[in-house]
């Protein structure tokens, strides 16, 4: 599309603004709608009352909502009993059909799957709270502050310059199935972070970067040289994570793929990023 | 034994990644059923349907949306609506067509400093006004607004169309700012805008005449 801010305008009306408002303070815009729409608010000053008015009341519906039926209030809490029940009833259930249980994948199964790529450096138990951490802020799954949707994968990826005092450019992955979906700032033990979540065909990922200069993250898990780097890979509470450090930064990947598929999926952006 | 072993860490596995959504679940059963029992029961029959079909489960797709369809098509299963309610409904969303080009009076009302009065309702006033809606608009409301699911995550949960999932919040929204503003001003939060004459938006614009 034209950059030109007259034909953008001409593009988006008030009527179609109007039209999409509700969408484009969801930030669930297709990114050039989303630039037409931000063109039409920058040139046109009734629209930006309205969004700035609609966006106020966006927010304040959200938090009654919370207050009256959210974490922590009486209406949006199940009682103690129910939980209960549901566990004694999960007790008398027939076991359903038998599914692949999540294991961690022998590491021998793994070596001989990712075609010699991948040599045992060291191997240690437990895991750290670099890791540790990674999974639960994953799993709370915390809404997006950027989305590639709304924005495009592109400002994701330079959404962190500025707010972060390290370089945080996500990595790349080879091939198209590896989907961006969007970011938010994070931090792991309170040294701040940049969270990126993607999408695969069969699962998500979610990628924490983080500065480690004095190196205050143990080695631990299984130690394996993945293309030039040294990567550790971790079962956490059912979750297989992935860590890397390049200098001073260091990657957590956390995924609910299989090890083998995560080895794989690691060496693809390792060698793209060499 | 080893079955039995199995079992167990799928049962495990199970209630770890479903018991951790169980509190937003039962929110939205309330919502959905109006009353507490019946929200429990709902519950149940979501948790028990989903550890069958537990296998079926695609692994690192997101559990808490596949768990709020499986209840949502339970609760239209065990509650199936009366033909009557469908047809409000659908008559209302057609009224959403309508109600986009006389938004920004309603607009203009709740963004003047009045607007705070949402700080100042009662929790039950907003449940009220939440129970209020028609349920489709209920619940497309309170899994964008209150569980923030995506629009393409509500339209897989509800198995409809995305657009349709945007007809509906934006209706279901309106309606609700609607409904609130009248709690509020029956509770003498909000002085109505005519003197001493309570009305909800829907007078209030025909107060002004810019209905059409």
């Amino acid at each position: 599309m034209s950059s030109d801010p007259t034909e953008a305008t001409a593009a988006m009306d008030c009527a179609e603004l109007t039209r999409t408002l509700d969408a484009y303070l969801d930030r669930e815009l297709a990114p050039r709608d989303e630039m037409e729409a931000a063109d039409h608010l920058a040139a046109c000053e009734d629209c930006r009352a309205l969004a700035d008015a609609q966006r106020r009341l966006r927010v304040a519906l959200r938090a009654r909502l919370r207050a009256a039926m959210g974490p922590g209030s009486d209406a949006g809490q199940a009682p103690d009993a129910l939980r209960q029940r549901l566990h004694l009833a999960l007790g008398r259930e027939k076991k359903p059909f038998l599914r692949r249980v999540l294991s961690p994948v022998s590491f021998a199964a793994l070596a001989a799957c990712a075609t010699g790529a991948v040599i045992v450096l060291a191997s240690h138990g437990g895991t750290d709270s670099l890791v540790r951490e990674a999974v639960r802020k994953h799993t709370r799954d915390l809404p997006l502050e950027v989305t590639a949707s709304a924005s495009g994968p592109e400002s994701v990826a330079s959404w962190f310059a500025g707010k972060l005092d390290f370089n945080a450019a996500p990595p790349h992955f080879s091939g198209g199935d590896v989907r961006l979906v969007g970011a938010r700032l994070s931090n792991i033990q309170d040294h701040p972070a940049a969270y990126v979540r993607y999408d695969l065909p069969r699962g998500h990922l979610g990628l924490f970067i983080v500065e480690d200069a004095d190196r205050r993250f143990g080695e631990v898990g299984r130690a394996v040289q993945i293309g030039p780097s040294s990567v550790r890979l971790i079962n956490e509470r059912g979750f297989n994570v992935a860590v890397w450090r390049r200098n001073e930064i260091v990657y957590s990947l956390v995924s609910d793929l299989d090890e083998n598929d995560l080895a794989r999926l690691v060496k693809r952006t390792q060698e793209l990023d060499r | 034994m080893f079955d039995l072993e199995k079992n167990d860490l799928t049962r495990d596995e199970f209630e770890r990644l479903a018991m951790k959504h169980v509190d937003p679940l039962y929110s939205a059963a309330l919502r959905l059923t109006k009353n507490e029992r019946d929200a429990e029961d709902l519950v149940q029959d979501t948790f028990l349907r989903a550890y069958r079909f537990f296998d079926k489960f695609e692994r690192g797709t997101n559990i808490k949306a596949w768990l709020f369809k499986i209840l949502t098509n339970t609760f239209i299963n065990r509650y199936r609506r009366s033909v009557k309610e469908r047809g409000i409904v659908e008559g209302s969303e057609r009224d959403a067509v309508h109600e986009r080009f006389i938004s920004r009076e309603a607009t203009e009302y709740a963004a003047n400093p009045e607007q705070f009065f949402f700080d100042r309702l009662l929790s039950d006033d907003v449940l009220r006004a939440v129970d209020s809606l028609p349920i489709d608009f209920r619940m497309v409301v309170i899994l964008a607004d209150l569980q923030e699911f995506s629009y393409k995550e509500i339209a897989e949960i509800l198995d409809v169309p995305v657009g349709t999932v945007m007809s509906r919040l934006y209706r279901g929204r309106r309606l609700l700012q609607k409904a609130l503003a009248s709690y509020a001003i029956v509770s003498g939060v909000l002085r109505a805008p005519v003197d001493g004459e309570p009305i909800d938006l829907e007078a209030f614009r025909r107060h002004r005449g810019k209905t059409a």
